[in-house]
Formats: structure tokens, C-alpha cells, sequence
């Protein structure tokens, strides 16, 4: 089978699947007991025809089967519908997924560049304090929540004086040319990136380092060993590309997780990113805004298996997509 | 007017983390920033430090009868008149022009820029700043004065009220503001119902809304058919719209309206009347406002008015990371509901090294309270009744909630729940109301008193246990909205207590609007720990509360039907009571006759009990002291962003360059 071809059938798979992600996250929401309106319902000077006016306006008055085809039809013509909280659902999505989007590429760039040396370094050093070092240091990065390695790094910031205390650009970054409001982000990102690399370090610095492992003790390292392959070209030409296929389906996933923020880091850092855009959806119950969101998130899971697996092809030759 | 909603996400365990170890350990070991800006002249020092100087409870605070106004009461504003044009002239010292005033906004930002049709604090908070209102309230005695007007008259009989515009308005895009866009607004923005209708029926009666007709080229005229003495009081709410802008979308549809000046609207599209215009907004990040270069007041020597170039609003989602960015220097002020109990104490040690000072208003307008579910029908879906009716009968004996009222320890929940930053509560009118009744006595923690009651009305105690005249244990289930420590805590003390009477509570905080799902939809609730704002200058700003057929009767929630109407056939004779009572204090402009109504809607609240009433806030807010001309004042608070900006156009940066 050729690869486009291939491609086509994963997709036409992924459809069917779309849609019962999207029927199973309507019902949930929908079943869930918050008021959508909550904040008007509660506000006293708030009457009930003004209510009743805003029901009607975001279709809350209908039944939830109504409700499901209505939100079906229109996001099928690519219509994401409106927001309780104002504004278009596909604006919102937008204004907010470039901010995921640069600040999970920037730490996927870290992470990986970090933890592909600490796994190699750690699986050849196995045992050494080196290998302990990083074993402790990625047990504390897995273990501690994020929200609070998030207020630690504000703490040091407001000690220091070195960093901005949360926020994505300064308040006078409009004002500034170019250059500098590119500095101005990237000293923005230091603190999230901080945050999210040592959160993600763990996984794929262990995982690296156990695969490598295993490879190190099948036959053919031996063999390119007794040939008397200098253990450069062993481990680097050798064990390290036979190491690194389950670290290609990881690498699918963290692509699908590329738009799938940190709602908590983001919350504490007060960075405008989609997780704290759709925490706080879900928590007033924002059905358009929800939907959109768990789609996209479902989209990007079923995106990212594929790409992994095609990379996977390309780089295994013993793997074909029949 | 809303719930204090608080705090939404993990607070709870982040606030006491942070606010409690991290931040005392971390900043007590930050350097401390030697500033020159100490040694400035500082007005600010000046004024009554003895209230001033300490945030924590004192019961001589508490008891005093009149909100503490840090600051002397300027008098009047005067009207200059400069080439034609008549400005009110701002009462503050002379400051300086220039800068960028920053402030933090807790939440996920606005949700809209259309003034008329916010229904939310933050959206309604950024259209007074942006727009002006024919009156405001004077913020040092609460009384309505004219603002884009520059006068006004009720008439003897109370039914008409003129406003005299002032000469040579201009909009901030230089279009003339005239009578014609005061009559545009009322009646036709508001008057045909266009955005938010609600604002319809603060200013008026269902069935009696003014006639808006203008008399000649700066006069206008508001008509009623009988008197509707909150009028004015509301009117500030309100804010009137540029007609040369919003008028082509009248013509179209109300639809439309709604999509007008959303929050994806192009800045360059807004036009206002207020000090401040916003420039730009970056979703999730911040709001800039500028300067209106045409705003009506000018500073002692004659120079238009606001100082500041720029304001800027950051939003910051997290209520910890908004004091770490004020400490951090990023924040000038917070404002209003932005220092919780827990932050005051820590706030007040950093108060000289981080060069800010910390003003106490007093108590704040909004109430928190305890309350069941006094409900006795049944579910016309089911058939059966929303509240059991063996709870029922305890929930609706007025002794039974006395017993209960009596047992909640206010001044323990203050001390060691808000860490002293609140008070005592038992009336439904706070401190802080200009109409709070003086004669009803502060409700005493007195748990003898409480089991005498109970015992009394045929309650029997049998070892730990309550039981009522049937033998049915005394148990309710008890809800909060979760991640509110201040609630959650609350509720915690609550049981405690009652467990002494023998009363078993099941505590579970749920999610706000999960919450709000059960008191005014599901009626599925027994008993709930909640607050409720209200309204310093005008107790009929609750009836929406406590009128039998009100939308919000929490305690007694009635339906509406089809049509959307509320109907209260079964209404208790004090219910009935206090609805005549409400009608009858707006029905009328005479003073005595409000005061002796609403003193015993007061009266009829605090013998039945249906709120259990708890505390009150105190009105914190804390501002670096490189603000020129902060003043705030009791009666200068305001929904956020504007706050207790008041005179946000006299404010200024001390050191700005322009």
C-alpha cells in the first residue's frame, strides 16, 4: 500500500472515531449539574426576562438532542459557534493556541534537547553518580505538582528582580519594535518553559535511558563489541537507532499534546494559553467553546499517531504500513 | 450587586501553601528595595493613621456606626467655564501628566465592550470608565450629584425629574455630547429594550417607564407616572451612549446590537465620555486604555484632565500570583476584593519596605450568610416535595433557626477565618448602607440560649444527639462553592458548632455554578453558606431578594412558569409584608417615610431570620505610594476595574515623565 493511500484510510478510521469523542463529550457536559448562566442567574439585578433572552440566544432552551445537531450542522460548515463569555468560539481558540502552541514547541525543543544526552549519558554511565544525579532530579520533577514548582519560580522572581512575575509580554509591549518584543516573549517564557521542561524531563530522560539500556544488552552490541568497534560507534551508530523507535510513538504524542496546554502553570503564571481557556470553559459549562476544544485535542491525538507511525516507516525500514 | 464569588480553582491549597510558608519565607529574605521615592512629600501619610495603621478587627471599629473615610470630604465640585465649555473642576492637589497606571484584573478578562449590554462586573466596570452617567454619587456623602449633567430637579410631586446638560460636551471623538444622545439612550437604547434589559428595571417600575422628553436644547426630562425614588440612585449604572454611533445599529436588529462592540471590536471603533477609552485589548493578557482627550474636568490650574496617559489591566487568573505581581512592583493598586484576610496581614509587614500603603473602607456592602430552604411545595414534574417534609418543618420554625443563628460564632469565624479582616453581621443592610437600622441589637453567640430554644419549640436531646418532637435525628446537609478557604472554613466552624446542639451537618463544597444550578433552578438544596453584594446607597437594590415573587427569593425560590412570570399565591404574611414594605419606600420621594419602611424591612429580616447573616468584609485595598491623589472613600467604590478610582482623571504618577 502506498503511504497516501495509507493516509486516506487512517483518516476515514479516524471519523467515526471523531464522532463518538464528540457525542461522549456533549452527553458528559451536557449530563454535568453547572449552570451555564450561572454568573447572571446569581447577580440581582439581573432580571428574568434578560435570562430567558440569553437562552434563547445560545439555543439553552432546546432540547440536548436539538442542541447536539445544531452544534453538529454548524461545526461541520466550519461554524465553532459563540461563546458564553463573548466572542466567537474560533476567535477565541486562535487568539489563544499560538501562545500554547510557542510556548509547548519551545519546551518539546528543551525537553528533548535535555533529556536525549541525560538518557544516553546516563544509560552508558549506568550506576554512576551522574545516573543517580539525574534519576533524583527527574523523581523530583515527576513528583512535584506544577502549580507549586509554577510559585516558586514567581518567589524567585520577586527575590531577584530577574524575571517578570508571570504574563506573556509586558504591559508596554506594544509600544516596542519588533527585536524587542521578541526578547520581551522569549524573557517572558523562561519561567513556563522552566516549569513545563522539568515536569516533561522525567518521562522521556527515563525513557531513553531504558531503552538504551535494553539495546545495550542485546546480542548485536556484543557482536559489533567483539569485532572491536570503538564504543563510540556502537552506542551512537548502532544501539542508539535501534533504541529509538519507542521514543518516535512518544515523540506522536507530544505532538498531539502541542495544543493541549498546562491549565494549572497557566493559571498561576497568568499565561493566556488554550488549557486555562478551556478550564475555566468547562467550569461555567461554555458547550461551544468546550466542544471545540476537545475536538481539537482529539484531532491532534489522531494526527499525531499517524505522523508517528509514518516517521517510524521512514526511519525503520523493517516497519511497512500494510 | 452579585455573589462574592471568590475564588475558583485550588485556592485553597495554593493559598494556604504560598500566601502562608512561601511567601513569608521567600520575601522576608528578598532584598529589600531601598527606594528614594520614601522621602517624597507623600499626602497620603498625613491622614488618620490610627485607622489607617492596622487592618486587623477591632471591636471599637466594628461598633462605630459611620463608614471611616481616610480622607476630609473636599466639598462640592465647582463648574469652570473655559471657552465655552463648562468643566467640572477636579479637588485634588496639582499633579503631574503622564505615565501608565497599572492594575490587575482577577478572572478571564471581559466579555464584552458594549457598556448596555454587559451582564457581568468586569465588562459593566470598564463601560464607567469609558462612558459617564448624567449623575454619580459624591464619594464622600453618597448623595446622587449631576456629572454630564450640571444640574437637576425632582419635582414636588416626585414624578418628573430635569437634568440641565453642561455646555461644550464633546465625545471623545469630538462629535458634541448633547440632550439629544441623554433621550437617544433612555428611550430608545434602554427604553426599547436593546442588550442588557435588566438595566430597564433598576431605573424604573414593570409598567412605569419614564417618558424621556427634552424641553429645549439642554434641558431633558424624565417622566413617571408615580415616583420611583431608586431612580437616581441607579441612574449612575447606566451610562449614556453616543448617538452619532450606536444609533445606525438601533435601526437593525437586537441581535446585532448584542454583537456591537464585542470583545473582538476594533478599539479604534470606541468612542466614549469617560476619562478613559480602551485602545487595545490582547485576549487573555491585558487591557490598555488612553487618555480621553476630551474629557470634561480640568485641575485647579485650568489644564484638561486625566493626568494619566495610559492605564493598563492585566489579567491575572490566579489571586496569589496578582499579590506576587503588586509586591513585584508590576502592579500599582490593588483594588477592591483583591486582598483577601489571608494576604491583609502579610501585605500589612511589607507595607514599608515594599513603599505602599494599605487603606481600610470599612465594611463592605455585601453580606455572607447561612440560609435553608424554606420551600414547602412539591415539584409539579414529580410530585413530590423539593425539601423533606420532616426537614421542612424544622427549616420554617423561626425558633429553629434563631437556635442556629444564635450558635454561629461570628467573631471566631472573623478571627480565625478572615484573619480579623471582617465584621460581625446580623442585619441585612451592612455598616456600610446609608439606611442600616441602628436598633436592632448585634446577634450574641450564646449556645445555651440556642439549645433553650430548641428545647422550647420540642427538640430533645438524647446524649449527642438532637431529635425533633417526632423522633426524627436532626441532620441537613450543608453546600458552599468550593475553593473559597473563606467559605469552606466557615462552613467547617458552622458544623463544629452545631454538632454541640446535637445537629449532625453534612458539609460539601461543590462548584459555583453547579451550585447556583440547585438554589435557583433544581431547588435541590437544604442549607448553604453563600454571599451576596449589595448596595451602599439603596436597599431596594434587594429586591429582586426579597420581594415573594423576585427572581432571587433564595430562601424560597418560586418558579417561573411558562411565560416567565413568578406568581407567590403562598406567601408568608411577613413576606407579604415586606413586599408592601419595598414598594412603598420607592413609591415615594419623602426620606421619612423610606426610613421608616426600610427600618422595618430590616425589623421583619432579622425576626424571621430567613438569612442567617454571618459577616461582612472589610474593604481593603492596598496602592504603591507613587500614586498622587488616591483617595478612596467608602462611597467611591465602584465595580472593577474602576473600583475606588473615583477620580481616576486627578490621579497621577508621582516622578512621571511626559
Amino acid at each position: 500500500m502506498s503511504t497516501p493511500v495509507y493516509i486516506f484510510k487512517r483518516i476515514l478510521q479516524a471519523l467515526p472515531l471523531l464522532f463518538l469523542i464528540s457525542l461522549m463529550a456533549f452527553t458528559m457536559l451536557k449530563l454535568s449539574p453547572i449552570d451555564p448562566l450561572a454568573a447572571m442567574r446569581a447577580n440581582p439585578s439581573v432580571s428574568q426576562a434578560a435570562i430567558q433572552a440569553e437562552e434563547e440566544r445560545l439555543g439553552l432552551n432546546k432540547p440536548a438532542p436539538v442542541q447536539y445537531a445544531i452544534w453538529l450542522t454548524s461545526t461541520l460548515q466550519g461554524n465553532l459557534g459563540v461563546s458564553t463569555t463573548g466572542g466567537s468560539v474560533a476567535v477565541r481558540l486562535m487568539q489563544h493556541a499560538g501562545n500554547t502552541l510557542l510556548l509547548n514547541i519551545v519546551t518539546l525543543f528543551f525537553t528533548w534537547l535535555i533529556a536525549l544526552p541525560a538518557g544516553v549519558y546516563a544509560a552508558v554511565h549506568r550506576g554512576k553518580f551522574l545516573d543517580k544525579l539525574f534519576g533524583l532530579i527527574t523523581a523530583i520533577g515527576m513528583s512535584m505538582p506544577t502549580f507549586l514548582l509554577a510559585f516558586l519560580f514567581l518567589m524567585f522572581a520577586l527575590a531577584t528582580h530577574w524575571l517578570p512575575i508571570g504574563g506573556m509580554t509586558s504591559s508596554d509591549f506594544a509600544e516596542r519594535d519588533t527585536l524587542s518584543q521578541i526578547l520581551d516573549i522569549a524573557y517572558h517564557l523562561i519561567i513556563p518553559v522552566c516549569v513545563l521542561t522539568f515536569v516533561s524531563l522525567a518521562g522521556i530522560q527515563r525513557q531513553v535511558r531504558s531503552n538504551l539500556l535494553d539495546v545495550l544488552r542485546a546480542d548485536y552490541v556484543r557482536s559489533a563489541r567483539a569485532k572491536g568497534l570503538s564504543e563510540e560507534v556502537v552506542i551512537y551508530k548502532h544501539a542508539l537507532r535501534n533504541a529509538i523507535n519507542p521514543l518516535i510513538t512518544l515523540l506522536g504524542f507530544e505532538f498531539a499534546g502541542l495544543l493541549s496546554g498546562a491549565a494549572l502553570t497557566e493559571m498561576v503564571l497568568a499565561y493566556p494559553g488554550l488549557g486555562r481557556l478551556t478550564l475555566e470553559g468547562v467550569l461555567t459549562k461554555d458547550m461551544n467553546l468546550v466542544m471545540a476544544s476537545i475536538m481539537l485535542g482529539a484531532v491532534m491525538l489522531i494526527t499525531g499517531n499517524l505522523v508517528a507511525d509514518l516517521l517510524l516507516k521512514f526511519t525503520d525500514p523493517r516497519i511497512t504500513v500494510e | 450587586m452579585r455573589y462574592n464569588k471568590g475564588l475558583k480553582l485550588f485556592s485553597s491549597f495554593a493559598a494556604l501553601l504560598c500566601s502562608g510558608v512561601l511567601l513569608n519565607s521567600c520575601i522576608a529574605t528578598a532584598p529589600v528595595k531601598t527606594s528614594a521615592t520614601t522621602a517624597q512629600p507623600n499626602t497620603v501619610e498625613k491622614v488618620e493613621p490610627s485607622i489607617n495603621s492596622t487592618v486587623h478587627y477591632t471591636p471599637k471599629q466594628a461598633e462605630s456606626t459611620k463608614p471611616p473615610f481616610l480622607f476630609p470630604n473636599p466639598g462640592p465640585f465647582e463648574l469652570v467655564e473655559k471657552d465655552g465649555v463648562e468643566y467640572w473642576q477636579a479637588r485634588g492637589e496639582v499633579g503631574k501628566f503622564g505615565g501608565s497606571l497599572k492594575l490587575g484584573s482577577f478572572g478571564g478578562g471581559p466579555k464584552t465592550f458594549n457598556a448596555w449590554d454587559a451582564s457581568d462586573v468586569e465588562s459593566h466596570g470598564i463601560g464607567m470608565l469609558q462612558f459617564d452617567s448624567l449623575v454619580d454619587f459624591d464619594p464622600w456623602t453618597g448623595k446622587a450629584i449631576p456629572k454630564l449633567a450640571k444640574s437637576y430637579k425632582v419635582s414636588a410631586d416626585g414624578r418628573t425629574i430635569d437634568f440641565v446638560m453642561r455646555n461644550g460636551l464633546k465625545w471623545s471623538d469630538g462629535h458634541p455630547l448633547t440632550v439629544d444622545d441623554v433621550v437617544f439612550t433612555y428611550a430608545t437604547l434602554i427604553g426599547d429594550g436593546f442588550g442588557e434589559t435588566s438595566s430597564r428595571d433598576t431605573i424604573s417600575t414593570p409598567g412605569d417607564y419614564p417618558k424621556v422628553v427634552k424641553v429645549d436644547e439642554d434641558t431633558v426630562s424624565f417622566r413617571f407616572k408615580k415616583p420611583f425614588s431608586p431612580f437616581l440612585a441607579n441612574l449612575n449604572a447606566t451610562m449614556v451612549a453616543p448617538k452619532h454611533i450606536i444609533e445606525p445599529i438601533t435601526k437593525r436588529s437586537k441581535a446585532e446590537f448584542h454583537n456591537f462592540w464585542n470583545i473582538n471590536a476594533d478599539p479604534k471603533t470606541f468612542v466614549g465620555s469617560g476619562p478613559m477609552i480602551v485602545e487595545r485589548y490582547v485576549a487573555g493578557q491585558r487591557l490598555e486604555f488612553k487618555r480621553n482627550p476630551n474629557y470634561s474636568f480640568i485641575d485647579k490650574e485650568g489644564r484638561q484632565l486625566p493626568y494619566l496617559d495610559k492605564m493598563v489591566i492585566g489579567i491575572v487568573p490566579d489571586q496569589n500570583t496578582m499579590i506576587i505581581k503588586f509586591l513585584g512592583d508590576e502592579i500599582d493598586l490593588l483594588d477592591n476584593r483583591s486582598v483577601r484576610g489571608i494576604d491583609a496581614a502579610l501585605l500589612k509587614q511589607r507595607e514599608l519596605s515594599g513603599n505602599f500603603t494599605m487603606y481600610n473602607l470599612g465594611p463592605d456592602d455585601g453580606t455572607m450568610f447561612l440560609m435553608f430552604n424554606l420551600c414547602q411545595r412539591k415539584d409539579p414534574k414529580t410530585g413530590k416535595p423539593y425539601v423533606d417534609p420532616i426537614k421542612q418543618a424544622w427549616f420554617n420554625n423561626e425558633k429553629f433557626r434563631w437556635a442556629i443563628s444564635h450558635s454561629v460564632d461570628r467573631k471566631r469565624i472573623i478571627n480565625n477565618v478572615q484573619k480579623g479582616v471582617g465584621y460581625p453581621l446580623s442585619t441585612n443592610e451592612t455598616e456600610a448602607s446609608l439606611y442600616l437600622n441602628k436598633d436592632l441589637k448585634p446577634i450574641e453567640y450564646d449556645p445555651a440560649l440556642a439549645a433553650k430554644l430548641l428545647a422550647e419549640t420540642g427538640f430533645v436531646k438524647k446524649g449527642d444527639e438532637l431529635f425533633d418532637a417526632k423522633g426524627n435525628r436532626v441532620e441537613f446537609d450543608l453546600i458552599t462553592n468550593s475553593g473559597n478557604t473563606g467559605r469552606d472554613a466557615c462552613c467547617i466552624t458552622i458544623k463544629e458548632e452545631l454538632k454541640k446542639l446535637g445537629i449532625k451537618v453534612n458539609y460539601q463544597p461543590i462548584e459555583f455554578n453547579t451550585m447556583t444550578n440547585r438554589v435557583h433552578t433544581s431547588l435541590d438544596w437544604q442549607a448553604i453558606v453563600m454571599g451576596l453584594s449589595g448596595s451602599r446607597f439603596e436597599p431596594y437594590g434587594g429586591a429582586n431578594v426579597w420581594k415573594s415573587d423576585g427572581r432571587m427569593h433564595m430562601f424560597d425560590t418560586r418558579l417561573p412558569d411558562k411565560n416567565g412570570l413568578v406568581k407567590a399565591p403562598d406567601a408568608r404574611p411577613w413576606e407579604k409584608e415586606i413586599d408592601k414594605l419595598l414598594d412603598t419606600a420607592a413609591g415615594t420621594m419623602d426620606e421619612k417615610t423610606r426610613i421608616d419602611c426600610y427600618n422595618r424591612f430590616q425589623k421583619i429580616a432579622y425576626d424571621e431570620q430567613p438569612f442567617i447573616y454571618i459577616y461582612t468584609n472589610m474593604v481593603l485595598t492596598a496602592a504603591h505610594n507613587k500614586l498622587g491623589n488616591y483617595k478612596p472613600s467608602p462611597y467611591g467604590i465602584y465595580y472593577t476595574p474602576k473600583g475606588t478610582l473615583h477620580n481616576i482623571e486627578e490621579i497621577y504618577i508621582k516622578g512621571a515623565k511626559h
